[in-house]
């Protein structure tokens, strides 16, 4: 068990933890909204449908974060490990032995982290409900947890195995070699995703865009079409995951252009990118967070004007739209945000190891007068790259999401048909700016001290 | 302050461990490195060469004494003043990982200049092409050092050291990694900087390299065993056999 001690299992656990939490709450809400939905409104047809498909799509959104950011944790943790398992190759364990016990650590991780996590997210169903009812004044509710809201959870344990199992997928490349030296100097990672997964992400991306048009123009006959367009969504969000590493690289170093070209920057810059699929990855884990919170900001606010539309001012009022979804976009986006909270986690663990892994070369720059003060530069630049990057991108996609999730919804229900503009409420995009600035802030706090704390003897001493 | 000394100590002594578990690294140790003098300084393992030259570098603290680069007192300094001083004052010569992966040949030599955040002057600028031609690393500038051989990756590791003439340039096994050809000329690299005036000071175990300096220190125990001027291979070995077998027995 002295694995947990590791660097990033405990984050491991952590996001293991907030990912179940995260299902269980999220279950437990959207439960919870339904009944409320349905106190207060009766049997409302189109707005029951509605609410319970997006219920379905958020379980669904939940868990595929959830398996994402863990896999890339995981995967995190086999690259700083590559030395160890090397050594073990060396004295005589084969390498499909060392993906077990991997996956087996995983399996462990994902309990303790799982149980953890189903514990906090039934705490927060209860207090969550009864407060909610307080201020509120809704009927008692007695359903506040059922034994089926412990699905996520126990998805949480089998995702977090089946992640470590194909995050070890590097383990089986490690050569005995690597534990005489040289990894750990090697300064750029070769691997890029094959040919066969570029390709198949570009079928995925062309598939789910050609949905989401189609969701958007159904969306004008149908609420229906929103399961087309999700699928779309789906997709398409899937191509640019597995491409990561072919689209994350150029924004990054579009980014790194704009700090200028002091020793400092460029080192950032290129650390940056220095383990371009691991930089993608932490970085996807990002953009998925920003991505969902703009999104739902978008969905609500343009779902507002479409449901809207063709009605005067007081009429709107009158149905108690806006409030309804003004509650509803809330909730949900304070949800999201728990995804980002996974993803801060991720960015922390690669900076983190990114540093124990250059701890020879920061060594170096610090007997040739590197300052601590420039290396906390450096290292906050490298956070910034990520954040930065991620966030643009994240807006983007968030928005174009957002926007076609509405209409898909929501098209045929106003008065007439109608297109409209996306609506970008800018409180909340101003949030995920100031969010993202934090995590940058936070990000580079622990990597910082380890790397101000490297005396240059020792780390020049180890090779 | 002796003028003619790049860096010196003065009753140093390094300790490591408390107890009965302390090891005596450097024992009340006092010794100049002369200015414009290439200077070995050699011991066998455990000695506390390596000690010696981290402290008068200062990369090190010692335990008690003085340590002096030119007339300035490094001992008690904080973190920032050091980083500046080895900064502006010292160039440094690692045995292997001497260059900054992510950085080209032009960055790493710069690398000093940068850190300082200024731009070479004219005639520093001058300087550093002359040496890039001399250490002939003008077709390998937008290299990375991964792409270039051991012998190539430490001649970089020189040009940066003497880019900015250092008051005194710390090279640390600078053959270790190295085939003796490759070896060889380094160390003749070395020798015609400290020839034009370059002040060097070198930890090696090796008495081939140590035969290129002008003056020969031999440490054992952590104490300064022998002070000698320039010395052939065999003259070296012969003294290192002695050192050793004196230390076994």
């Amino acid at each position: 068990m002295s694995f947990l001690r590791e660097r990033g299992m405990g984050a491991s656990v952590l996001v293991a933890a907030l990912s179940s939490a995260f299902g269980v709450t999220l279950l437990a809400t959207t439960a919870y909204l339904g009944f409320l939905a349905k106190t207060a409104m009766g049997e409302g047809g189109t707005v029951g449908l509605m609410v319970g498909i997006l219920s379905g799509i958020f379980i669904i959104i939940a868990m595929y974060v959830g398996a994402i950011v863990t896999a890339n944790t995981f995967s995190t943790i086999v690259a700083g490990r590559t030395r160890e398992i090397a050594l073990l190759r060396l004295i005589g364990s084969t390498a499909s032995a060392e993906r077990r016990r991997v996956a087996g650590q995983g399996l462990i991780v994902g309990a303790i982290g799982s149980a953890i996590g189903l514990a906090v997210g039934v705490g927060i169903a209860f207090a969550g409900t009864a407060a909610a009812g307080r201020i509120l004044d809704a009927p008692a509710y007695g359903d506040a947890f059922q034994a089926w809201m412990a699905l996520p959870s126990v998805i949480v344990v089998l995702t977090t195995w089946a992640a470590a199992w194909g995050g070890s997928r590097r383990v089986l490349s490690v050569t005995p070699l690597q534990a005489l030296g040289g990894s750990v100097a090697r300064s750029h990672e070769e691997a890029r995703g094959g040919r066969v997964r570029a390709g198949f992400g570009i079928a995925l991306g062309l598939l789910g865009t050609l949905l989401l048009v189609a969701g958007l123009l159904l969306g004008l006959f149908t609420p229906l079409a929103v399961v087309v367009a999700f699928v779309g969504g789906l997709l398409s969000f899937t191509a640019i995951v597995l491409a990561a590493t072919a689209i994350m690289p150029p924004v990054l170093r579009l980014v790194g252009r704009a700090f200028g070209g002091s020793a400092t920057s460029r080192m950032a810059a290129e650390n940056a990118l220095r383990y371009p699929e691991r930089s993608s990855r932490m970085s996807i884990g990002v953009v998925v967070g920003v991505t969902l919170v703009v999104m739902f900001a978008v969905a609500t606010e343009t779902l507002e004007k479409v449901l809207v539309s063709g009605l005067t001012a007081e009429e709107a009022d009158a149905t108690g739209v806006s409030a309804f979804l003004d509650l509803f976009g809330g909730i949900m986006m304070a949800l999201v945000g728990f995804s980002a909270i996974i993803a801060a986690v991720g960015l922390v663990n690669l900076l983190t190891i990114g540093v124990v892994q250059r701890r020879t070369e920061l060594g170096l720059l610090r007997a040739l007068g590197l300052s601590t003060s420039q290396i906390r530069r450096m290292v906050l630049l490298e956070a910034a790259h990520i954040t930065i990057a991620s966030t643009l991108l994240g807006v983007v996609l968030g928005v174009v999401y957002g926007w076609i999730g509405a209409q898909a919804t929501a098209g045929s229900v106003a008065g007439t048909p109608a297109i409209v503009a996306p609506g970008v409420p800018w409180a909340p995009v101003t949030v995920v700016l100031v969010a993202m600035a934090v995590l940058t802030l936070l990000a580079a706090v622990t990597p910082t001290r380890l790397a101000t704390r490297i005396s240059p003897v020792e780390a020049l001493a180890a090779d | 302050m002796d003028n003619t000394l790049a860096a010196s100590v003065a009753h140093v002594t390094k300790t490591y461990g408390t107890g009965d578990g302390t090891v005596t690294a450097l024992d009340n140790v006092s010794v100049g490195i002369r200015r414009g003098e290439f200077t070995a300084i050699m011991g066998p393992s455990g000695s506390g060469k390596s000690t010696l030259m981290h402290i008068m570098a200062g990369l090190d603290a010692p335990t008690s004494g003085q340590a002096f680069i030119g007339d300035s007192e490094i001992t008690g300094l904080n973190d920032r003043d050091l980083t500046l001083l080895r900064r502006r004052k010292a160039g440094f010569i690692f045995q292997a990982f001497n260059l900054v992966p992510t950085l080209d040949v032009k960055a790493n030599i710069l690398l000093p200049f940068d850190l300082d955040g200024r731009r070479p002057r004219p005639d520093e600028l001058h300087r550093v092409q002359d040496l890039v031609y001399e250490l002939g690393l003008e077709r390998r500038l937008t290299h990375r050092p991964h792409e270039l051989s051991g012998g190539q990756q430490q001649r970089v590791a020189i040009a940066r050291a003497l880019a900015a003439a250092p008051e005194l340039i710390f090279a640390d096994e600078p053959t270790g990694n190295l085939d003796s050809r490759t070896g060889r000329d380094v160390l003749r690299i070395l020798r015609e900087a400290s020839d034009t005036g370059q002040s060097i000071a070198m930890v090696t175990h090796d008495p081939v390299a140590a035969s290129f300096a002008d003056r020969v220190l031999f440490l054992g125990d952590g104490r300064i065993v022998a002070d000698k001027p320039r010395q052939t291979p065999e003259e070296i070995s012969a003294h290192m056999l002695r050192l050793e077998q004196e230390a076994a027995a």
